[in-house]
């Protein structure tokens, strides 16, 4: 599974790093910062969660 | 001789939102304690809805909601009518549109980041417990001034590197703009609550006034100072500026975090499965914040101006039409939530609005979200099994939801 993310979309609500920490960090700002481009096996389910969850629906994951 | 009969115009009891007349009223104390009924109205009937007293339209389905807060160059946030606010000029960043805005948070964001703000938790926890301590023994409490109150007004303030002991006077200036009523004798006319708005502005620029003057003369490590020191494109913000975004802070940083934990307690205090679920699995405490703040919506709307002529649901919009975008009622649409009228505690997808969204995305979401998960952790290691005190119904105010009065039992020890 791959992860993108469109960061003229994020505005920082930082869903992402809060419900998967495995996967994003926080700029200076609290803006998106994506650890994985590839998600690492077995967080796939949190990929899902935090795509989910991102209120300007700024990630997207793909197979 | 019979009277004519009257064509029935007014009949006793109108639904509200009325899906003939469109017309919604969203200022009264009975919305205020359950609005969610309305909020299924205007989602489910009246998309476009006008507003009752105020006049402007309503938006309230969750995709149109998001479409307006992406969009501020259709829905812009520079209100010709800042007087209404009791401020002379725009509140800084919310009432100011993009780019000029995004200069702005840039750098307010990183003061109120989520690394910034997880390092005041220790002490709000600290705070918690205090407070708890000096009633819990008791077996009762006012939980709006006992607790809801002092816990977020002592963290906002020590960020902000004021005094503790001017909170009382604080909070009579934060609420002398976003309630007047509750400073007033009797019920007050519009234009009395307005004098009072007007009235208090002056008082909050003067206070900061002197606030500023005395960061100048003593740098520390808070906020103002903060301000003083920051330069945008080379520029340091002017007096103005800094006036104009501790006017900002101090309305959202001493209401928005008491209102919500009022209206959680509230909430798990009338529905004792859902606190026993919670209080069973404290690993469900940061969705469940989420919850909440989607089902309780404590901030139910805010406000744009229409910039651009568009037409939505069949209804025309003009440039300089205000609308007001419901937040409650878009954390309400089944179309994003699926089972929206369902307070699950453990709901894994839940894209609310409570902080809004777009540019304009609460500044201090981080600084809430700590403080309400600290705080409801806290509370129910505590105070598990407590009740809304026999008898008593607890009272909302209008505009953002402050659980004014809810008093609570539990056994004691």
């Amino acid at each position: 599974m791959k992860l993108r993310v469109d960061l003229d979309k994020c505005t920082g609500h930082g869903r992402c790093y809060d419900l998967a920490p495995e996967l994003f960090d926080e700029d200076e700002a609290g803006h998106c910062v994506l650890l994985h481009a590839k998600v690492p096996a077995g967080l796939e389910p949190k990929a899902r969660v935090a795509a989910d969850n991102c209120p300007e629906e700024a990630i997207q994951t793909t197979a | 001789m019979t009277e004519p009969e009257q064509p029935e115009t007014k009949p006793a009891s109108r639904p509200n939102p009325d899906p003939e007349s469109g017309e919604v009223n969203l200022f009264s104390a009975e919305f205020a304690g359950c609005p969610q009924p309305v909020y299924r109205g205007l989602v489910q009937k009246c998309p476009v809805a006008h507003q009752t007293f105020t006049g402007g339209k309503v938006l309230s389905r969750y995709e149109d909601v998001l479409w307006a807060l992406r969009n501020p160059q259709i829905f812009s946030s520079e209100m010709e009518m800042q007087l209404a606010l009791g401020t002379e000029r725009p509140m800084i960043p919310q009432q100011i549109d993009p780019p000029g805005q995004t200069k702005y948070r840039k750098v307010l964001d990183p003061r109120f980041s989520k690394k910034r703000m997880l390092e005041l938790a220790p002490d709000v926890r600290r705070h918690a417990n205090e407070l708890i301590d000096s009633f819990i023994d008791a077996g009762s409490c006012e939980f709006d001034q006992a607790f809801a109150v002092p816990l977020p007004c002592t963290a906002f303030l020590s960020l902000m590197g004021l005094p503790q002991s001017e909170l009382p006077f604080l909070l009579r200036l934060k609420d002398g703009i976003i309630r007047p009523q509750t400073l007033l004798d009797g019920e007050p006319t519009m234009e009395e609550s307005q004098a009072c708005r007007v009235q208090t502005g002056k008082d909050i620029y003067a206070y900061f006034e002197e606030v500023i003057d005395e960061r100048v003369r003593k740098p520390g490590s808070d906020m103002v100072s903060y301000l003083l020191e920051t330069e945008i494109g080379g520029h340091k913000l002017s007096r103005e500026d800094i006036l104009d975004v501790s006017f900002l802070l101090i309305l959202a940083g001493l209401d928005t975090v008491t209102a919500t934990l009022g209206c959680n307690i509230a909430y798990l205090a009338s529905n004792p499965a859902q606190r026993e679920r919670l209080v069973a699995d404290p690993a469900l405490l940061p969705a469940a914040v989420e919850e909440l703040m989607r089902w309780e919506a404590p901030v139910t709307a805010v406000p744009r101006i229409v910039r651009e002529d568009f037409t939505l649901h069949g209804v025309a919009f003009k440039a300089g039409e205000m609308v007001s975008l419901q937040i409650g009622a878009a954390n309400l649409d089944d179309e994003e939530f699926g089972d929206a009228l369902n307070v699950d505690l453990g709901r894994v997808r839940n894209r609310h609005m409570a902080f809004g969204g777009g540019p304009h995305r609460c500044l201090g979401s981080h600084l809430a979200r700590m403080e309400l998960q600290v705080a409801m952790e806290v509370w129910h290691e505590r105070v598990s099994s407590y009740s809304i005190a026999p008898g008593e119904t607890p009272v909302y105010s209008p505009g953002i939801r402050e659980v004014t009065h809810l008093p609570l039992v539990w056994p004691a020890a």
